[in-house]
Formats: C-alpha cells, sequence, structure tokens
C-alpha cells in the first residue's frame, strides 16, 4: 500500500548568508501493507513529522520515492496532490485542527463539500458516522463547546467520512489527558479491526506506539524497526 | 464544492466579520454611488438639452441651404425642380416643401383691423404631406384659400387698439373664430434706403385653417400660409425680386433622418437637420460623460483600497484554516476561487446598494434643484423649462456595476492568489 524507498531530506538552519545543511531524513525505507498500524516513534525534532509531511504530500522530498497504492505522489503537482489526498488520506492533528466557525456536523461534512457530493447523501453518511464515533449528540456543538476527546472525535470522523484508506496521525493524542488517551487508542484499533484501514501514527509516546502491529523509531534521520503489538 | 456550497462557505465567514465586511460594503457602496451620480449629471444635462433642441426643432425636418455646384455654389432657389423631384423619391422621404417668402412688406386686413405678416408660399398639399398642424378649421383645396399663424387673431387690432398696445395696455384682437373670414392681403414691395415708396396691392382670400400653436410660449406666428402659384402673381403684379426661398424635406420617422441628411450631403447640398445640432451636441456629452465616469472610478478604486485590506486581513486571519482546507484536500483553485468570490460579492452587494441610493439621490436631485433654480430666478424663470440635473439610464448601470465589481475582483485577486500558496504546514502549525 505504502512504499517509502531511500528518502532524504536536510532543512537550512541559521541565518542567510550563514546558513547550515542539517540531514532529518537520511534514506528511510518503509513499507506498510492494507490494514495495518505502523507507528513511527521519535523524539522531538527526529524527523518524523517531515517524514508524515511528506508521505501526505505536503512536502516534496530532496531525494527518494513515495509510492501510495503504486502511484509516485513525489512527483504530483500541487493540485494533484491535493486531490490525491482528498481520495486516499484522512488526517488525525495533534490539536483536532478543526475549524472554530463550524459545528461537529459541519466540521465533518467539510471533506464531503470539497469533494462536491450531494447535500442529501453528504447528510447521511456524517450522521451515520457521527453515530459510529459516538458524537450524535453534540452534532451541533462548536469546537469550543467540546471537550479534547470530543473533538479529536470529530476530528478523526473527518479523516474517515471519505472513505479514504490510509489515516495518517500526527501525535493524535498528544492534546488529551491519559484516559481520554486510551479512549481515542482503543477507537483506532476498532476502526482499524472493523474497517481495514490502515494506519500511520507518528508519536513520541511509547504507550500509543502499543497499538501498532509495528514500530519503527526514527534516530538520526534513519529509521530502525521497534517492537510489535501488545494489548493497551 | 457545488456552487451552493460555495455560497454558503462565504456567507458563513462573512456573517463571522460582520462589521468588517459591512464597513467595506459602505466604502464600495459610496465609491459606486458617487460614479453612478456623478456621470449621472452628465446624462442629465445631456437630456436637458437634446430635449430643448427637439422640442424646439420639427424633428423629421432637414433643411437645405444650397447646393455645391463645382466652383458656384447654387441657392436653393435655383435648385432644378428634377433634382427635388428625385429627394422626394428617396426612401423615407414623405415630403419636400418649397418654401418663398416674397420680397414685399405684408399687412393683413379684416375690416377695421389689420397686422403686419410674414408671407409663406408652398404647396398645400406638400405641406400636408409633411404633417402641417392645423390647431382648426382644414388645409386649403383652392388657390384662394389660406391658412393663418395661430396668433394672427390676437394680432389684428384696430388703430384705437393699437395705440393702446404701444401704451402698454392689453388688447385682445379678433374676438370669434379667423375660419371662413375673407381677409385682405396687401403687399407692399420692399425699399431700399432713400427709396421712394412703392405703390402696393391687396388680394382677397378666405381663411380655410389655423396653424399648430407654436411649441414655445415665446413664440408667435402670424403668418399667412398661401399656394406657392401666388408667387408669379405676386412678382408679376408688383414687379418683386426673386424673393427668400427655403426647401424643406420630411422624413417619416426620427431614426431615419440621419441616413436622410448623410445622402443629402453626398450628393453636395449643404443640409440642417437637428441630428446634426444632436451629432456635434453628442461629441460633447459622450466626452463629458466619459470625463465624468473616469472621475467616478477614481472613487471606486479608493473604495477598493478597503476590499483589498479586507481580504488580505482575511486570508491572514484564516491561515490555518486555509491550511486544514489544503489539507483535507482542496485544490488551490477552489480556494482561489472562495476568496474571490467572497470579494465580488462585497461588490455586487455594494453596487446593489448603490444603484438603489443613486436613484434615489437622482429623483431627489430632479425634483430639489430645479426647484431652487426656477425660484431663484423669480419673474425670469422660462414657464416651460424641465430642468433634468441626473438621468440614470440602463447603460450607466451596467458600465458601474462593471466597474465596481471588475475592480472589487480585483482587488481581491492579490489577497486570493496569496491563500492558495499558503504553506499547509506552517498553517497547521498556528495557534488558534
Amino acid at each position: 500500500m505504502i512504499k517509502i524507498r531511500g528518502l532524504h531530506h536536510h532543512f537550512n538552519i541559521g541565518k542567510k548568508g550563514d546558513q547550515r545543511q542539517v540531514p532529518v531524513l537520511k534514506g528511510v525505507t518503509l513499507e506498510v501493507s492494507e490494514g495495518e498500524i505502523v507507528a513511527i516513534l521519535g523524539k522531538s525534532g527526529s524527523g518524523k513529522s517531515t517524514l508524515l509531511h511528506i508521505l501526505a504530500g505536503f512536502m516534496l522530498p530532496e531525494a527518494g520515492s513515495v509510492m501510495v497504492n503504486g502511484k509516485e505522489t513525489s512527483v504530483l503537482k500541487e493540485a494533484e496532490q491535493a486531490d490525491f489526498r482528498l481520495q486516499n488520506f484522512g488526517f488525525i492533528f495533534q490539536n483536532f485542527q478543526l475549524m472554530p466557525g463550524l459545528s461537529a456536523f459541519e466540521n465533518v461534512e467539510l471533506p464531503l463539500k470539497i469533494k462536491g457530493m450531494d447535500e442529501k447523501e453528504r447528510k447521511l453518511k456524517v450522521e451515520n458516522l457521527l453515530q459510529k464515533v459516538g458524537l450524535q449528540e453534540v452534532a451541533g456543538h462548536y469546537p469550543n463547546e467540546l471537550s479534547g476527546g470530543q473533538q479529536q472525535r470529530v476530528s478523526i470522523a473527518r479523516a474517515l467520512i471519505t472513505d479514504a484508506p490510509i489515516i495518517l496521525a500526527d501525535e493524535p493524542t498528544g492534546s488529551l489527558d491519559s484516559e481520554t488517551e486510551k479512549e481515542i487508542l482503543l477507537l483506532i484499533q476498532s476502526l482499524n479491526k472493523k474497517l481495514g484501514l490502515t494506519f500511520v501514527i507518528i508519536t513520541h509516546d511509547e504507550e500509543v506506539a502499543t497499538v501498532a502491529d509495528r514500530q519503527y523509531r526514527l534516530h538520526d534521520g534513519e529509521l530502525v524497526k521497534g517492537e510489535q503489538r501488545h494489548a493497551i | 464544492m457545488q456552487f451552493k456550497d460555495q455560497i454558503d462557505f462565504i456567507r458563513q465567514h462573512m456573517k463571522r466579520n460582520k462589521l468588517r465586511v459591512a464597513t467595506t460594503i459602505l466604502a464600495a457602496t459610496m465609491g459606486c454611488a458617487f460614479l453612478i451620480v456623478l456621470a449621472s449629471i452628465g446624462f442629465g444635462l445631456h437630456q436637458t438639452i437634446t430635449d430643448d433642441v427637439l422640442d424646439n426643432n420639427m424633428v423629421t425636418e432637414i433643411e437645405i441651404a444650397g447646393k455645391s455646384g463645382g466652383e458656384t455654389e447654387v441657392a436653393p432657389a435655383d435648385i432644378p425642380a428634377a433634382d427635388l423631384q428625385k429627394i422626394r423619391e428617396m426612401e423615407h422621404v414623405v415630403a419636400v416643401v418649397e418654401r418663398n417668402q416674397p420680397e414685399a412688406e405684408a399687412q393683413t386686413v379684416i375690416g377695421n383691423r389689420s397686422a403686419y405678416s410674414r408671407i409663406v408660399l408652398s404647396s398645400m398639399e406638400e405641406e400636408q404631406k409633411a404633417g402641417f398642424a392645423l390647431s382648426e378649421g382644414k388645409m386649403p383645396s383652392k388657390a384662394e384659400e389660406i391658412v393663418v399663424g395661430y396668433h394672427m387673431a390676437k394680432q389684428l387690432l384696430t388703430e384705437a387698439e393699437m395705440e393702446k398696445e404701444a401704451n402698454g395696455e392689453e388688447v385682445d384682437g379678433f374676438a370669434g373664430s379667423l375660419i371662413g373670414q375673407t381677409i385682405e392681403l396687401q403687399l407692399t414691395p420692399f425699399r431700399d434706403e432713400g427709396e421712394e415708396a412703392k405703390e402696393s396691392s391687396s388680394w382677397e382670400f378666405v381663411v380655410t385653417g389655423i396653424a399648430k400653436e407654436p411649441a414655445k410660449d415665446w413664440m408667435t406666428d402670424n403668418s399667412v400660409y398661401a399656394d406657392s402659384s401666388w408667387g408669379a402673381v405676386f412678382n408679376e403684379e408688383l414687379d418683386l425680386q426673386q424673393g427668400y426661398k427655403y426647401i424643406l424635406v420630411y422624413a417619416d420617422e426620427l431614426q431615419n433622418v440621419g441616413g436622410i441628411t448623410d445622402t443629402l450631403k453626398e450628393d453636395g447640398y449643404y443640409v440642417y437637420s437637428v441630428t446634426e445640432e444632436l451629432g456635434s451636441m453628442n461629441v460633447f456629452f459622450t466626452a463629458l460623460k466619459a470625463g465624468l465616469i473616469f472621475v467616478g472610478t477614481i472613487a471606486v478604486l479608493i473604495a477598493s483600497i478597503g476590499i483589498f485590506n479586507t481580504m488580505t486581513m482575511a486570508v491572514t486571519e484564516r491561515t490555518r484554516e486555509i491550511g486544514v482546507m489544503k489539507a483535507v484536500g482542496a485544490q488551490p483553485k477552489l480556494i482561489r476561487k472562495l476568496f474571490l468570490m467572497e470579494s465580488a460579492a462585497i461588490g455586487i452587494i455594494g453596487t446593489v446598494l448603490a444603484v438603489a441610493i443613486s436613484f434615489a439621490i437622482s429623483l431627489l436631485s430632479n425634483w430639489l434643484i430645479p426647484m431652487i433654480v426656477l425660484n431663484s430666478l423669480g419673474e425670469d424663470r422660462p414657464a416651460d423649462f424641465t430642468l433634468v440635473i441626473s438621468t440614470i439610464p440602463w447603460q450607466l448601470v451596467v458600465i458601474a456595476s462593471a466597474i465596481s465589481i471588475g475592480v472589487a475582483m480585483l482587488s481581491g485577486w492579490r489577497p486570493a492568489r496569496k491563500a492558495t500558496q499558503i504553506d499547509v504546514i506552517q498553517a497547521l502549525r498556528q495557534e488558534m
């Protein structure tokens, strides 16, 4: 499903004219199969977010190849990347990234609106999904009226609404307390089992990585294989 | 994204920033209203002058003042009858009237009353085709029958009345109708200075019709309209020189006057028609209107700075939202379209309000300003003068709307482009 080969990337650090290059990814290679949960662990600044951004098409790698569902995404133009994301990826962010002016229902509905889906069809789909993630009661609430766990559930629902086969999660429990964290991780596991979704989770939290089928650790720009899944 | 959803999307954003959007719309409204009202003054004055010209002229009339004849110029009296016949046969020409004024002083006498008159000799048949209008009676059917001017009866005074009138007293003139009355027409040849008085001659005519009242209050018509065959009789009897002749060509409709005028000019005739007068006026007023629209556009451009500012602020404020939209799959062109639509919406709402306000200002100024101007003139004010200060034709509405909405979209272009260039990663890092 996802094949990353020899990914290289660096950042320029320092003032203009006095910049130095800091490599963040040094030939990263990774394969993720359909229906797998893969966790990428790493300290702050280890390059794990850069890897996710390249995978999502938010930025282009300096070298290497990213194949998703048999398509080389690192050569796509901006508009093609956007279209590819809409069809293939769902996103869960650390700070939820919900639209403050939209209700929970409208936030989940947003990707379908972008997709151009008919209103009736859209409404039905969003209602069903909100019920699945236990948010039907707060569908009309705005993000500032929801708890952290509820906001993350809305964010997960938004990631799932387009039926994208791959969910990219960047520190999905980073803003949550330990109780809510467990709740969200259970939801991720359940969605993986029930819907066969593929998850790539970026985290610094060892606990979060326990839901993964496979764990990798990014260290000095290189990806090292870690432990296997064990129960939460 | 469906169009309805796009509209919903920008409506939501505009609602969230009500005050800022409202003040921007107000600026756009003021700019566009200023443009329309300013230009409407040009259109209004143009209409006032055009109406005045059309009121004072027989609009389908074309006067032939002569013809170019190689090195010499041919006077109207010398234009061959065959040439005039050719004009009569032209498309859209309904009549060609040849009017003669004998070289003699004319006095109309009825009983003990008399009045100085202007003799107009013409073919009554052709005059009728040209639409010669009567206020009462009918057109002459015999040579001895005539039509007199609308004010003839009032001008026919006794000697005592003439004296009274000279003293500034009101006189009534001939009471009753002149229709069917026999009047005597006394003609005395004009004389040069120092020349002895020449003998006069008289002819009797029966009045069959009274001409229509002239268009303007200040015009007095005490003419005698008689058949053109009398020209030869007067000339022979009084040994007169060839009098003043003018030729009038009548078109069926105003819209054909221009075409006939152009054809006659091509054939070498010196012509004058209302289209000629309007034509030179139109050039001036077109330039004036273009100038006013240009000045008004500056106001719209000033308002556009507000739109630019609002849209730039909107993009800056919504950077994170734009980032989220791009992350979940919104194409850059959709982001650009949404922002352009928002600036267009500001332009459209501003323009609609501006058009409504402009019509209100136009109505108010057309009621108030003429009242003030005419009242300030006091006794000197012309009785039948209509002053139009402002006119808003649909063309002006279209031009002003196109400028306003176009400028609004142009001012939104750069912020919209900026929105599409927002980096997703940077945007997602922004705090809420």
